[in-house]
């Protein structure tokens, strides 16, 4: 695929609050500590939906909220999205099936409309009444390499910026024995053609190569990886640091199968 | 777009299994929909449509760790219409690198962990966590190979040995019409040179009793578009085509459309303006104006507002002039596989010159104003719309056309 620039970038996880506080702690000069996200309000989404809202819708709009913090209400709205995530919302999950296995069985329209895997993509709509192409893809620990793909797709072929947003929870208690993340993590990446934004922004991926092998994960994102093991969307995290460090880097993301895809990121000079 | 021809297609639901089945349920106006009888969800009073035997149908020893309902029912439909043999055909043509895969699915294989869950809690007699997990059977393997939404992917995927760019696309209703647009759009961008597209879904507790939730099950087999219409029927359903620009084909995909409706997480938008965009974007993609489709395959799902909204986001975008009807009488809503059945129940349309009725549909709601065709019959169709609308306010509108 072709080269795409990349105008704006948000993060939301445990022990990265927001863009601003995790830049130093990416590129190394602040120590990370690990701690629970921290409870948001949604403000954008009207009182109803806000009390409805689901921890990986939360997640996902904090994360979308700081990469179009720049971008006006008007264009907001006519801004597609993509939304990827291995594993939804697993605490969602995790009450239905208590649900469904009880004698009587009673679900709430609430938990069951939150159970769509869509769930985080509709309330984003509701909140930025966003009523441009939306769609949520999943492609397991290569989830947001595929998600990624997807969205520039979407940018070459369409020549407007595309909104990406990748999000994976915890598995709850209950449900442990499914899957390893322990730590929430959620990202956001404003991505538009080349030469049609304002350069100064962040920069640029470029090469898309699929190869054989696994990622090594570099060693000074080593506590980084440890606590987000298993978070499909945390595999932005070599992207991010270089992005933090403003520095040009080679990136490998887990793709489909034993795979990873390379890219080549370059800052705006 | 540039056009996409589908060089193979193939449909299983509760109508049939294969399209020599499909085609002659739909001919004979037989409805695939039965009484509950879905023993996990047994006590609904509501219609299903359910595919007979995937209980007893279980994969190959090779399969083992994908072995459930949903893929049991992929391998189902992909073992029809010779679908196997073109994917072999277009592998030798183009690589196993080089082919995609795009599913759609809302259910996946949940039910295996629905039942894993709830066999663990009555055993411990506490429905808020089985006591021991590994007791009710729930492991990293369940829920990758079977449970998880890329797991029907990945078992389709790996059952047509293809090893190309592949996701899962889940956006509820509409997500198996949406992998169309993903395929064309990453055949487009080059990230492969021919697509697998399709949507499986199979009955789930979670699903029955979550539209038990909503009040949207009908007691009786779903009427779309009736003035007395109450609701939805379940079914389940797979379907698969194989998009190769380079193919001769009797059929098209000649544009999609994708809105959201920002509007409400699971009531449409009441004037249908989300669905009347995606049907907009779909015609403009296709180059087409609304006087050019010739009939619609509408969404359909008999539930009140739903075909109120589409009804108008129809008469707005394309007009009142062509034909439209809903294939659910015979299928039910077959969720995230409700998008392919119904676009290759559209290309069906368009190589027989023939469109379904509405079945169950004995009065149509007068407060509708679309050219609703209750009865099936042959007609001269040039281009055809699918609709499919999804909770989250997620909408797509394909547009298919007759090959040159």
């Amino acid at each position: 695929m072709k080269p795409l620039a990349i105008t704006g970038v948000g993060v939301c996880g445990a022990g990265l609050h927001d863009w601003m506080q995790a830049t130093p702690v990416l590129d190394g000069t602040a120590p990370f500590e690990a701690r629970a996200v921290d409870k948001f309000d949604l403000a954008c989404l009207p009182p109803i939906e806000r009390r409805r809202a689901n921890e990986t819708s939360r997640l996902a709009i904090v994360a979308a909220l700081q990469a179009v913090e720049h971008v006006s209400i008007a264009r907001r709205e006519r801004l597609s999205t993509v939304f990827s995530s291995a594993d939804g919302d697993t605490e969602v999950l995790a009450h239905l099936l208590a649900k469904l296995a009880a004698s009587d069985i009673m679900l709430s329209p609430t938990l069951f409309h939150n159970s769509v895997f869509n769930a985080p993509a509709g309330y984003w709509s509701l909140g930025c009444k966003a009523q441009a192409a939306s769609t949520t893809v999943c492609a397991g620990r290569a989830s947001f390499a595929v998600g990624l793909c997807e969205a520039s797709s979407q940018v070459l072929t369409t020549g407007e910026a595309v909104l990406y947003i990748a999000y994976d929870m915890p598995f709850p208690e209950a449900l442990k024995r499914l899957g390893r993340t322990t730590m929430a993590f959620a990202c956001a990446l404003l991505l538009e053609p080349t030469g049609a934004s304002e350069p100064g922004r962040f920069g640029m991926i470029e090469g898309w190569q699929r190869e054989v092998g696994a990622r090594e994960t570099d060693a000074e994102l080593q506590t980084l990886a440890e606590t987000f093991a298993g978070n499909a969307a945390a595999a932005a995290l070599p992207l991010l640091t270089a992005m933090a460090a403003q520095s040009a880097s080679e990136i490998c993301l887990p793709y489909l199968d034993d795979e990873r895809l390379r890219l080549r990121y370059s800052p705006w000079s | 777009m540039t056009p996409l021809p589908l060089a193979a297609v193939t449909l299983t639901n509760a109508c049939g299994v294969g399209l020599v089945e499909i085609r002659r349920a739909l001919r004979a106006g037989t409805s695939g929909l039965r009484q509950n009888d879905f023993e996990p969800a047994r006590g609904l009073d509501t219609w299903i449509g359910r595919v007979d035997g995937l209980e007893s149908a279980a994969l190959a020893p090779d399969c083992v760790a994908h072995d459930c309902r949903n893929n049991r029912l992929a391998r189902l439909c992909l073992e029809q219409d010779g679908f196997v043999a073109a994917v072999d055909a277009a592998r030798a043509r183009y690589g196993e690198r080089r082919i995609g895969v795009f599913i759609g699915t809302t259910t996946s294989g949940i039910l295996s962990t629905e039942l894993a869950y709830r066999s663990g809690s009555l055993t411990s007699g506490d429905a808020s966590a089985p006591d021991d997990e590994s007791k009710a059977g729930l492991s990293p393997e369940l829920y990758r190979y079977k449970h998880s939404m890329y797991a029907t992917t990945m078992f389709v995927r790996s059952y047509l040995n293809l090893s190309g760019y592949a996701m899962t696309v889940s956006t509820a209703c509409s997500s198996s019409a949406k992998v169309f647009a993903a395929a064309a759009r990453a055949i487009d961008a080059g990230l492969c040179d021919a697509a697998v597209v399709g949507g499986v879904d199979s009955l789930a507790m979670s699903t029955l009793f979550g539209f038990h939730s909503l009040e949207l099950l009908s007691r009786r087999p779903c009427r779309p578009f009736a003035s007395e219409r109450d609701g939805i029927s379940i079914g389940e359903g797979a379907g698969f085509a194989l998009l190769d620009p380079r193919a001769e084909s009797a059929v098209r995909l000649l544009g999609a459309g994708e809105s959201a409706d920002a509007y409400h997480m699971s009531s449409p938008h009441p004037e249908g303006a989300g669905a009347a965009t995606a049907m907009r974007k779909a015609l403009s993609s296709a180059g087409l104006a609304g006087r050019d489709i010739d009939y619609i395959n509408l969404h359909g799902t008999a539930s009140r507002a739903n075909d109120l909204a589409e009804d108008r986001g129809v008469v707005s975008a394309v007009g009142k002039e062509p034909a439209a009807s809903s294939t659910k009488g015979w299928t039910g809503h077959l969720l995230g596989a409700a998008g392919i059945t119904e676009a290759v129940i559209s290309a069906l349309s368009l190589i027989d010159q023939w469109i379904p009725g509405t079945l169950n549909c004995e009065r149509v709601d007068p407060a509708l104003h679309s050219n609703l065709r209750v009865d099936s019959q042959s007609m001269r169709l040039r281009h055809v719309m699918s609709n499919s609308f999804g909770f989250g306010g997620s909408n797509c509108s394909l547009v298919f056309g007759l090959g040159q």
